[in-house]
């Protein structure tokens, strides 16, 4: 096998929660070496959510989150407010070539690991920030997170049942999106760095990364003037075009139908090819037109299948269709199964389950979890005597002030 | 002005359609590379007759084409005939990546296959984006919107419990899945650097979907817990969700940090210190009583006010603002976020400005090209034809 993309790349991820941690967990799946560094009073909070039930002794090495949105990384806990911690947090940049922090964005300043400090110990350093709102502007010491991102980016205006309110998307969609977005900023300036020699700061303010989602309203507002209406599951044009009851439990088939001949395609799976001849349905506009009829019709029809043969049938004739999956739905369907999208991974405290791959399929390179998502702290030795070759001493020394931890503080960062 | 762009060293050759493809293409094309949008001639890219148009119809100039298709080269070209595709190969020789939105096999079939595309360019990093990927039972199924959104699981947990699944607008699963189409062709072209060889990259809305809503699934793969894989309208919990007030309405997402912050905002500090309220599993417990709190406060603040106060307070409150108001934010006037371009069908127009800010190596907008609009500048540049040349393909209907 060849090596990964990012092979030889050294990422210093002081990041948290999800949207670092993803965007940082895409470069670790592609080869870069992680380094991710909590403290004992600052660990990552994520690490006390979606716990496995029942009394353990190390909780937060058990947290579905944590355990997820930090694979393929190395774990290490520096604390970083004290004088000893900020010079090794120096030491670690002068060997790295990527800094991704997504404090609020007067944080890293007060801790003194301005981007300028990091230059003085490593010139061709890239440093990626992504604070909520950007770090200048009227509003750059406000404070959001993943849904709020969305609501200043307008996304749940134009979201929600047509005859509802404005409605957030299932997530904290913001979180991925950002996370992508610091992703792709830091590869390409990598790429950058490589024909110019430059490295740089670059700013990744999540409100902003989050314009280009809602970047078709944008320009369709600056050109009628008018709000986009909040359409639910109808479409601008296509009907039938919608969510349509199957048997089972909360079961639902999406179904989208435009030109003629996938009309008389439905038609002709639904047993009522004399629909296609129908004034009501004769083309486009009428369909639009009569789409409550034509939504009865359907539902009548997939009622009396299960969500995957209703899709199977529809997908059979050249209508576009899918199941709804739920999300248990997930890990046993036919499509993901046959592509090995999911696989199992170990960790040494938390057990053994079934993870999602890389989405970035490589056909010469391909990703998988080589390393489960660190314990806290969990290498400490690696990255302090390993990679920056700190004595017996000098870590018994670290570890007595406090510098330097082994099991985080309970309820510091919670 | 190319020359300025962070990724003017690059030239990427679009064949892509619609909206997954297009939008990790004009991500590109902002941040300087050179992006080669190949067209049918005629037809060209369907997404250019999704309205809404300009006053005067031009049936070129759908808002969704011009928002995907800024500072790209547009050419036409039919490379399913044997000149056609002749010339897309010798158009490859000259880009680093190809990025294409085909029904899977449909290239394979007129000679344009991986293979075949690395035998005239081994460094060619090839990306295939789709909604259901490249292989497996699904791989040609029809796409559409709504239904690349149910399979990948986003739409199942979106929502009322008592209503039927809510697609959440615009094209979310497509613009998922091309984000991630840059940021994997990015890694590849890197890698090319490395290994001396370009490869194929798989991207698809349904695997993308499945690692963005990755906290959700994750919790369900791990502890076989199916709590949250149901629907819960407008409020996750009282900390997370969306709340009628005064002039509209009110988001707020604290995370338990925010807390204390939060019961300022809403004029309730006795809550801090209150055993009901105490961590977050506390106020999970009594997630009514926070919840008539928030419904309450909600009701008699403005979302200026309430925006203005949590930014005081650092809590994360935020309004839910329309797309006008989003076009109008200060903040984002004062930083550029939105920047204005004339478009010389449409008029003046408002776009998102970079979604990532660089020092060094530039970002910036040009209008997305008419049919054919490059032809003679890419035909002639890159592959010497003449303007003869050129009328001889057209009358042939190559291009």
């Amino acid at each position: 096998m060849e090596r990964l993309p990012l092979h030889g790349i050294r990422v210093l991820d002081l990041s948290k929660v999800w949207a670092g941690p993803y965007g940082t967990r895409l470069l670790a799946d592609m080869g870069a070496e992680v380094i991710k560094v909590e403290a004992a009073r600052a660990w990552d909070m994520i690490r006390s959510l979606s716990l496995l039930p029942g009394e353990t002794e190390r909780p937060y090495n058990r947290a579905a989150f944590f355990n997820h949105y930090n694979r393929n990384k190395y774990g290490c806990a520096i604390d970083f407010s004290k004088p000893q911690g900020r010079d090794l947090a120096l030491r670690l940049v002068a060997i790295s070539d990527v800094v991704v922090e997504n404090y609020r964005s007067d944080v890293l300043a007060g801790l003194g690991l301005t981007y300028e400090a990091m230059r003085e110990v490593n010139p061709d350093i890239i440093l990626v920030s992504m604070p909520s709102h950007g770090l200048s502007g009227p509003e750059a010491h406000y404070v959001a997170y993943g849904t709020n991102i969305e609501q200043l980016a307008g996304l749940p205006s134009v979201s929600g049942y047509p005859d509802g309110p404005p409605h957030k998307s299932a997530t904290s969609y913001g979180d991925p999106m950002a996370g992508a977005t610091a992703a792709a900023a830091t590869i390409a300036a990598l790429l950058y760095r490589r024909n110019t020699g430059l490295g740089q700061h670059v700013e990744v303010a999540q409100w902003e990364a989050f314009l280009p989602l809602v970047g078709e309203f944008l320009v369709e507002h600056s050109m009628t003037g008018q709000e986009p209406p909040r359409r639910g599951d109808r479409h601008s044009s296509m009907a039938p075009h919608g969510v349509y009851l199957c048997q089972g439990d909360d079961s639902w088939v999406a179904i989208a139908v435009g030109a003629d001949d996938e009309f008389a395609a439905l038609c002709h799976v639904l047993g009522r090819p004399e629909l296609a001849q129908d004034d009501r349905f004769e083309d486009v506009v009428s369909r639009h037109r009569h789409q409550d009829e034509l939504n009865e019709i359907v539902s009548t029809w997939t009622q009396e299948h299960s969500h995957r043969d209703a899709a199977k049938q529809l997908q059979a004739a050249g209508v576009a269709a899918s199941p709804v999956l739920r999300l248990p739905e997930l890990p046993e369907d036919p499509h993901l199964t046959e592509r090995g999208f999911f696989e199992e991974v170990t960790h040494r405290e938390a057990g053994t389950w079934l993870i999602d791959r890389p989405a970035w399929r490589f056909d010469l390179t391909p990703a998988h979890t080589r390393l489960p998502a660190p314990c806290f702290a969990e290498h400490n030795d690696f990255v302090l005597r390993g990679l920056l070759g700190l004595s017996d001493e000098e870590m018994v020394e670290l570890e007595r002030e406090g510098v330097v931890s082994s099991e985080p503080v309970p309820g510091q960062d919670e | 002005m190319p020359d300025e762009g962070l990724l003017s060293e690059l030239t990427i050759l679009d064949l892509s359609e619609g909206t997954a493809g297009p939008f990790a293409t004009k991500l590109f094309a902002d941040y300087g590379a050179r992006v080669i949008k190949v067209e049918r001639p005629g037809r060209g890219d369907p997404a250019r007759r999704v309205g809404p148009f300009p006053d005067t119809p031009h049936p070129e100039a759908g808002a969704l084409f011009l928002y995907l298709n800024t500072s790209k080269e547009g050419v036409t070209l039919d490379y399913s005939t044997a000149t056609g595709r002749r010339i897309l190969l010798e158009l490859i020789e000259h880009a680093d990546a190809l990025i294409e939105s085909a029904t899977p096999g449909e290239l394979d079939a007129i000679g344009l296959g991986v293979e075949a595309l690395h035998q005239r360019n081994p460094r060619l990093i090839v990306t295939s984006v789709s909604a259901f990927g490249q292989s497996g039972p699904y791989a040609k199924w029809r796409a559409s919107d709504i239904v690349a959104f149910a399979a990948g699981g986003q739409m199942s947990i979106t929502g009322d419990p008592d209503r039927e699944p809510l697609m959440t607008a615009g094209h979310q699963a497509f613009y998922q899945a091309g984000l991630h189409a840059f940021g994997a062709t990015l890694a590849g072209l890197f890698s090319v650097g490395v290994i001396e060889i370009g490869q194929h990259i798989d991207i698809n809305a349904m695997e993308c979907q499945a690692a963005t809503i990755e906290l959700y699934l994750g919790d369900y793969l791990y502890r076989k817990s199916d709590i949250l894989s149901h629907r819960r309208g407008n409020s996750a919990s009282a900390m997370i969700g969306i709340y009628p007030c005064a002039d509209g309405h009110i988001g707020v997402h604290v995370m338990p940090r925010n807390f204390p912050a939060f019961a300022r905002l809403m004029d309730a500090e006795s809550m801090i210190d209150d055993e009901r309220f105490r961590d977050a599993r506390a106020r999970l417990m009594n997630n009514d009583e926070v919840l008539a709190t928030i419904y309450a406060w909600a009701a008699g603040t403005t979302r200026d006010e309430a925006y203005r106060r949590s930014g005081e307070l650092r809590c994360s409150a935020a309004p839910i603002y329309s797309i006008g108001e989003v076009l109008q934010q200060p903040h984002l006037r004062a930083r550029e976020s939105i920047r204005e371009l004339d478009d010389p069908r449409a008029g003046r127009l408002s776009y998102p400005g970079p979604p990532f800010r660089t020092a060094e190596g530039g970002w910036s907008l040009r209008p997305a090209p008419s049919l054919g609009e490059h032809n003679e500048a890419v035909y002639g540049e890159l592959l010497g034809l003449s303007r003869c040349d050129l009328v001889r393909l057209r009358s042939a209907g190559v291009i």
